[in-house]
């Protein structure tokens, strides 16, 4: 805890029993960008909307999908420095692991480490909690995962799921076109259907962004030229 | 890593390992018990035997304990014998300028394959596919050891073997003997046994 | 010297030398003549190239029918069981006994030679030395090299004109008579059988047997000591070899003696 004059908790109950904080952080999620992520057989997809507010700034400076770890990777919606911030704790928290077991962690594991430090920001003193959403992507002795975590620290592991502006209508979108035989390249073309689905404008290989975690448990982003392949494939 | 005594040997064998120690507790000449445990089950694969100062044996066994045990709540699985040794390592590191006066030896089966890991008291790990050994009296094991260690061995020639190498190991110690314990671990299960040993 | 050299070893001379030496200089006429060990050519790292034997236990008592001396066989470097098959008691004549503890060879030699002291006196006098006289010759050499790091923890025992003697004599140059010594690492074990059933009028099968436990004892309980039970018995015709037996054959019996008794 801070010692200042403000070291209080800045989240603090409502008589109704609501962290109106965590609302307001919710909303601030709500109106990021799109983010959405599909569990398949062989891998996981993760997929977001990168919308930039003026054509001026260079697009392939900015990267919403990171990986943590050699086969787990995360995407958000929400405020981007916030996002920096867990991103860090988060390859910090994996490198630790691998530094006493001497063995990747587990996407369980990291999703916990990260929801724990959500949540501790929604109780410490003198902080606010982080404007954003997470999903996590990763694949270890358990299979492909897919995670999402929230401000409030909770998390939930999902077959397919969508975070930031038009999440309510992809996952209707995702729950049509989900099944469980689903493998690693259908995954990809659900992906960047549901991500049509709400897109703003013309969506190219330019003003999105895809990273995948396959079987052979690495993950990778996709450059601009697959993705392009890839749309091709859904048109 | 004199001052109580202690001898520790564990072997590999087909789809099987041995671990086995002697039973002495003393306090430089004196003996004060026969029954001390020095090998202890990790869980159902991992098995790990502690020479050196005994009541950092102790300490230690009780930090495995409870880090194995934190493990298997948090991730609900067993810590396989690689991992066991991992956090074993860097537990030891841990305490770089005042040590535990422990050498461990780690035997356990990683997938169904034997797995050997010996360590100093500050956690720099040696890997071996025959055997490992520990405490004051490896260097009169080692020759029985080099001399009659095959590959492959069944679980009741291994149990026999490393019987052999430890009783006669302890027979040129004074610091060790006063009988055995032998853990023998296959995919099956475990087999304990308690050997006769000179009392002197 | 020679011995050190053999080792690769390039022996450093003890910081005193001959002319300067403060203590008086070994009268070798006294000793006899022959080539008795120098302690001027005394080497300031010998401790760690003469490994010594310094775990042992025994013993030996007075009693209504003599002496008995018991001892264990176990000799060790460090940690290491250099061999469990030591024979601790010298026999320096028929009738005298010593007991070994302390550094193997000091013992063996200086007993040795003590056996020869006892003959040649013999031949002079025409009569055998007395005990107290025998241990008296060991122990005034033991003060003779005194601080030169001789090891020897020894009880000069036998039978003279006098009777039953028994004699303490050490590296310090400490001589002592009693009824009943113990020495060596495992000597308070030792004691504590001993004390424990000791009686001036015992039996000779009972003094024998509570010679053997209380070695018996020392060996489970001291590390350092182990091996073979051997026990002596003198009485006016000398010493007897009575018996020698594996601790471990001991240990085994005497548990069933008592787990017998506990049954009943």
């Amino acid at each position: 805890m801070g010692d200042s004059a403000y070291s209080f908790s800045l989240t603090t109950f409502s008589p109704s029993g609501k962290l109106v904080q965590i609302e307001y952080a919710l909303n601030a999620v709500a109106s990021g960008s799109t983010s959405l992520g599909v569990k398949a057989k062989n891998g996981v997809v993760i997929a977001t909307e990168k919308k930039l507010p003026t054509c001026l700034i260079d697009e392939t400076s900015m990267q919403k999908v990171v990986m943590l770890t050699e086969n787990i990777a995360v995407v958000y919606s929400g405020m981007g420095p916030d996002f920096r911030v867990l991103c860090r704790k988060g390859r910090k928290a994996a490198q630790q692991y691998f530094r006493v077991y001497r063995e990747i962690i587990p996407v369980s594991m990291l999703t916990r480490e990260l929801a724990a430090v959500m949540q501790e920001f929604t109780q410490r003193g003198g902080v606010r909690p982080f404007g954003i959403s997470l999903l996590l992507a990763g694949f270890d002795h358990n299979g492909p995962q897919l995670y999402q975590i929230d401000p409030s620290g909770s998390y939930f592991a999902w077959k397919a799921s969508a975070i930031g502006k038009h999440m309510v209508n992809a996952k209707t979108f995702l729950e049509k076109r989900y099944n469980d035989e689903l493998e690693l390249e259908d995954a990809v073309h659900t992906a960047l259907l549901t991500l049509k689905e709400g897109f703003e404008g013309a969506m190219d290989h330019t003003n999105i962004e895809v990273g995948i975690v396959s079987a052979d448990k690495k993950f990778k982003v996709l450059t601009p030229a697959e993705i392009k392949d890839y749309l091709g494939e859904v048109e | 890593m004199q001052y109580n005594g202690a001898a520790v040997i564990a072997m590999a064998g087909k789809d099987c390992i041995a671990i086995a120690s002697d039973r002495r507790y003393g306090l430089r000449n004196q003996t004060i018990g026969c029954e001390m445990q020095k090998t202890f089950q990790i869980n159902d694969t991992t098995f790990v035997g502690l020479t050196g100062l005994m009541s950092d044996a102790q300490t230690l066994e009780q930090k495995f304990r409870f880090r194995t045990n934190m493990y298997r709540l948090r991730e609900e699985r067993d810590m396989s014998p690689r991992v066991f040794s991992n956090m074993v390592s860097s537990l030891l590191y841990e305490k770089r300028f005042g040590p535990y006066f422990c050498e461990p030896v780690i035997a356990g089966l990683e997938n169904g394959k034997p797995y050997l890991c010996g360590m100093d008291l500050l956690g720099a790990q040696v890997y071996t596919d025959d055997f490992i050994l520990a405490g004051d009296c490896t260097e009169a094991m080692y020759g029985l050891c080099e001399s009659m260690y095959r590959p492959d061995l069944e679980p009741d020639e291994l149990f026999e073997l490393v019987s052999q190498c430890l009783l006669s190991g302890v027979d040129r110690d004074c610091l060790a003997g006063w009988g055995c314990t032998v853990h023998v671990l296959t995919p099956q299960g475990v087999t304990t046994r308690h050997l006769k040993g000179r009392m002197d | 010297m020679l011995s050190l050299g053999a080792l690769d070893y390039s022996p450093r001379l003890a910081a005193r030398h001959r002319e300067e030496l403060d203590a008086p200089p070994v009268e070798h006429e006294l000793l006899g003549g022959i080539g008795l060990p120098d302690p001027t050519e005394r080497c300031d790292d010998a401790h760690d190239v003469v490994k010594m034997v310094h775990g042992t236990t025994t013993l030996a008592f007075k009693f209504q029918g003599g002496v008995i001396v018991a001892v264990d066989s176990r000799a060790s470097a460090g940690a290491y069981i250099a061999s469990q098959t030591v024979k601790k008691v010298i026999e320096i004549n028929p009738f005298l006994l010593g007991t070994m503890a302390g550094g193997a060879a000091d013992c063996s030699y200086w007993e040795r030679y003590l056996g020869m002291r006892c003959r040649m006196f013999e031949l002079d006098q025409k009569k055998r030395i007395s005990v107290a006289g025998a241990s008296k010759l060991l122990s005034n050499i033991t003060y003779q090299y005194k601080n030169y790091g001789l090891s020897m923890g020894t009880m000069i025992c036998g039978w003279d004109e006098t009777g039953p003697q028994i004699y303490y004599v050490d590296s310090d140059g400490q001589r002592l008579h009693g009824p009943l010594f113990s020495v060596g690492s495992g000597s308070t074990f030792a004691y504590g059988v001993l004390d424990t059933g000791y009686r001036y009028d015992m039996s000779f099968d009972e003094a024998c047997d509570l010679a053997r436990r209380a070695i018996f004892a020392a060996t489970y309980r001291d590390a350092y000591s182990g091996g073979t039970v051997r026990v002596y018995h003198i009485d006016v015709d000398g010493w007897h070899r009575i018996s020698e037996d594996d601790s471990m054959e001991l240990f085994f019996k005497y548990k069933a003696e008592k787990e017998a008794a506990l049954a009943k």
